[in-house]
């Protein structure tokens, strides 16, 4: 059923321009001169590719570039205006996703598409269950067939037999992306996309789905895969292709680049100056009085949290590390008073406090940007004045009753310009920004609530290099003029370069400091690095 | 082509369908029978529809908030034998006005207790009250006889009028025109929406979910008090049985007019139309003598008829919106981004 590529040719990948079939890396999948129009954008402009057999393909793109676009129209949701798609050398329309998979293309998207109650088993069959044979058994599952079907995979792809009957929600990220391989592969997958597939995931669980996407390139399958994460491509990857603006840019063969050359590709030569030299900008730091604005003492909340003791002072960065499941978020929870401590003591400026909801935090100054940045924090049919608001309605509220909309509009016009959001104007809905303006519009609703300390809880999850930058600018902006902020992030590098400190988690537990900030060596950050890791995953005695 | 898309951007406006159907209905009605129109059956169709339009205005917040309330029509039962039980013991107005909506709030501040503090379905927390508060009404109605009090103020409630209206209906009118305004224009109705749109984003935002759930059913059941308080008033008598689905209409009302049940979306004013279409329906098939057992039938078939024509505008709306639109007018600069100022963001 699989041929296994033993003896894969790079010349394959080098041969990128070509459009013939080659012998080792044939053409499976082709899009010739795809293009798709939004009202008032072209996501997609005449845009081709092409996958081979065995092929690990990196789509490369700021947020807004086309790569969602072009997933989309490859995956059977987006339907093009124009250009084909073509398989086997056949010419082909998708008007829906099953007609997509039915020829072998099988899309793993950012959010787990994994229905959570049901078992692993059932998820990897769903929709196409095997049925018994008998007239009768027609109407039942046939569990010992798909139990067989996917055996043989289940060790190779990190999961055990057992895991098969677990409810798919109780597993952790990386297994879920496990499953989603496996449903790939119980079904002749040709073609799999994957959707930023490390977002989520730790250090060390991404390297295991590196070794997983080993695995379906050796067995022939041609992998899409989009990434933000620059330094995952090397090593990895056999070509790379770039979008800008819903054009295509350029398909590289990565042995021929550097970060920094992709970098360029993505942004263009006019902005890259500015990304590159936004990175190290952090100007005029606070130089006020560096007075406590968090202090938290023993505080609980079982399992999760125990027993953490940090402070926050005006003017700085703490970042907050661990692996997943440390009890990170849990802790932001708390703070925000989303969930309450059992026990502990609360200090915001200096006097003790009860934090009992988020409503109590934005009240003492507390503001939060939330991790799954859909989930959690965007309000997908409100406009981008109303996001912004939100949070502080009393800013815009005359005589505590009536919401002034002109005034409104006003200020969440500065915040937009300020914080630079691409959009058409402040009444379009937030749903149609990309997730590089999305986040800058749930900043934006921080910021209106004129916060002491911020929280930023995994703040450029699933957001380009560019916009990237931008955050980091807005959170140096933020603590430079005064603010405290807490950063949570599952990057190190990005931990290490815009905190001044880190704290780092460990089961519940505060496991250590470590200091940090921009102004050390690429050396003194390996190292701290290390010295984080070192403190993240030691096991407890 | 040109047509389609002009029938298309007017289709697109909120509650223009709705809207156009209910007009289309009256005239409809209106030459069907010379009676439609005059000034007689118009004032005992908006007198019979304040019931389900107040009901159906509740709802709106109800759902907005991303909730449901089955129990208003048990409300509505219970506050109408309270009220009249007042009247007849104390034969205070004010006193049974303030017992009617009191008895409605609180059993809103029950549903909206056990929603937001235990985190209960609202379907099955307001299932559950819609039974209880239906038996006890029937527990009351037992024990006292609830017909008839002296007072001519109580009863000019719902059966005066105030220059030339219908004082149930002038009543109607502002408490529904107030909650349209509440809605659109403070801050608690920016908040029911944002719960509606997306709970879990509202609460990390600082909407206190905890407070702001228990408000709405509690205004829900204040106006599910009234309705009760009127209606009491009009009959001058209360039976078993009183009120009992109403709370059905009262969806079906919002549904018709436009109101989803997902939540965050929808507006007072388009249940209020909702509600309308129903009662100028029902009155206008008593009027062509088309029996009233056929009058839930119709009901049904118009909420069908009402998503499947807004599903229908909907798609319609897309598939013409991209056409008009000259090539990209909002498209990203090429390169406006040399000037690109660090801006103070505070």
């Amino acid at each position: 059923m699989w041929e296994i590529m033993s003896s894969r040719s790079t010349d394959a990948a080098l041969l990128v321009d070509d459009q013939d079939t080659g012998p080792q890396g044939s053409v499976v999948l082709q899009a010739r001169g795809a293009g798709k129009r939004y009202p008032g954008v072209i996501a997609l402009d005449d845009v081709s590719i092409s996958m081979r057999r065995g092929e690990i393909h990196a789509l490369l793109g700021e947020n807004g570039a086309g790569k969602s676009t072009l997933i989309g129209i490859l995956s059977g949701i987006t339907e093009p205006d124009s250009g084909e798609i073509v398989i086997d050398g056949t010419s082909t329309k998708f008007s829906n996703a099953a007609q997509s998979q039915s020829v072998g293309i099988t899309t793993i998207h950012q959010e787990q598409t994994l229905a959570p109650d049901l078992t692993v088993l059932e998820n990897i069959f769903l929709g196409r269950e095997l049925r018994r044979g008998s007239l009768l058994g027609r109407f039942l599952l046939d569990e010992r067939a798909m139990r067989k079907r996917v055996e043989h995979l289940v060790e190779e792809f990190g999961l055990t037999a057992d895991d098969l009957r677990r409810p798919a929600g109780t597993l952790g990220a990386l297994k879920q992306h496990a499953a989603q391989i496996l449903k790939a592969l119980a079904f002749d997958a040709r073609v799999v996309i994957l959707d930023e597939p490390t977002s989520g995931l730790a250090d060390h669980e991404r390297m295991s789905l590196f070794e997983n996407m080993r695995r379906l390139r050796d067995r022939g399958v041609a992998i899409l895969w989009v990434t933000h994460r620059l330094d995952e491509l090397f090593g990895l990857a056999d070509v790379i292709t770039v979008l800008r603006d819903g054009h295509h840019v350029a398909t590289v063969d990565p042995a021929t680049q550097t970060p920094d050359s992709l970098v360029r590709l993505m942004v263009g030569r006019r902005r890259s100056a500015v990304a590159e030299s936004s990175a190290e900008a952090r100007g005029n730091r606070w130089s006020g009085p560096e007075e406590e604005i968090l202090r938290l003492e023993s505080v609980s909340r079982a399992p999760l949290v125990r027993d953490v003791n940090l402070v926050v002072k005006r003017g700085e960065v703490l970042g907050i590390a661990g692996i997943a499941g440390a009890g990170r978020t849990e802790l932001a929870r708390i703070i925000l008073g989303a969930d309450r401590a059992d026990k502990g003591q609360i200090s915001v400026n200096g006097k003790q406090v009860r934090i009992r909801n988020p409503r109590d935090a934005y009240k003492l100054g507390i503001a939060i940007v939330p991790e799954e940045r859909k989930t959690q924090a965007v309000l997908g049919d409100f406009s981008l004045a109303k996001n912004i608001s939100i949070s502080d309605l009393s800013r815009v509220t005359r005589g505590r009753m009536i919401i002034d909309r002109s005034a409104e509009r006003k200020l969440a016009n500065v915040y937009v310009r300020d914080l630079e959001v691409k959009t058409s104007g402040i009444q379009q809905k937030i749903r149609n920004l990309s997730g590089g303006n999305q986040q800058k519009i749930v900043i934006a609703r921080c910021l209106f609530t004129r916060p002491a300390l911020m929280i930023f809880d995994e703040p450029t999850q699933g957001i380009d290099v560019a916009a990237k930058n931008e955050v980091y600018r807005l959170i140096y902006e933020f603590v430079d003029a005064g603010g405290g902020a807490i950063v949570i992030s599952s990057e190190l590098p990005e931990l290490l370069r815009v905190s001044d400190r880190i704290v780092v988690m460990r089961e519940g537990r505060v496991a250590g400091e470590v200091p940090a900030g921009p102004d050390q060596s690429e050396d003194e950050r390996s190292d701290r690095a290390e010295e984080i890791m070192a403190l993240a995953v030691r096991s407890s005695s | 082509m040109r047509i389609r898309e002009r029938l298309a951007s007017i289709a697109a406006v909120e509650g223009v369908v709705v809207a156009l159907v209910f007009v289309a209905m009256i005239i409809f009605f209106s030459l069907s029978s010379p009676y439609f129109l005059g000034s007689q059956n118009l004032r005992n169709l908006f007198v019979e529809s304040t019931f389900t339009v107040l009901l159906a205005a509740g709802t709106s917040y109800v759902l907005i908030v991303g909730g449901i309330d089955l129990s208003i029509g048990s409300v509505l039962g219970v506050s109408a034998g309270l009220t009249l039980l007042t009247m007849q013991k104390t034969n205070s107005l004010p006193l049974a006005i303030a017992v009617g909506l009191a008895s409605g709030a609180a059993i809103g501040l029950l549903n909206g207790g056990l929603i937001a503090g235990m985190g209960i379905n609202p379907f099955i927390v307001t299932l559950a009250t819609l039974s209880i508060f239906s038996g006890g009404l029937n527990v009351l109605t037992t024990r006292a006889q609830l017909t008839g009090t002296p007072s001519k103020s109580f009863a000019s409630l719902a059966q005066g009028s105030v220059f030339g209206l219908p004082s149930p209906v002038l009543i109607t009118a502002i408490v529904v025109i107030l909650l349209e305004l509440v809605l659109v224009l403070t801050p608690f109705g920016r908040r029911i929406y944002a719960a509606g749109i997306n709970e879990r984003a509202a609460h990390m935002a600082g909407v206190n979910l905890r407070r702001l759930r228990p408000q709405v059913y509690i205004l829900s059941g204040a106006i599910a008090g009234l309705a009760g308080i009127l209606l009491a008033s009009k009959l001058n008598s209360v039976q078993p049985g009183l009120g009992s689905g109403y709370e059905l209409t009262a969806i079906a009302a919002a549904v018709i007019g436009g109101v989803g049940l997902a939540g965050g979306q929808g507006s007072v004013w388009r249940s209020v139309i909702g509600a309308l279409f129903l009662a100028t329906l029902s009155q206008g098939m008593q009027l062509l003598s088309i029996s009233s057992t056929w009058f839930t039938v119709v009901t049904g078939i118009s909420i069908v008829a009402a998503i499947a024509f807004s599903r229908m505008t909907q798609r319609l709306a897309a598939a013409v919106r991209p056409a008009p639109l000259p090539p990209a007018p909002t498209q990203p600069e090429p390169s406006p981004s040399d000037d690109r100022t660090p801006a103070a963001a505070g």
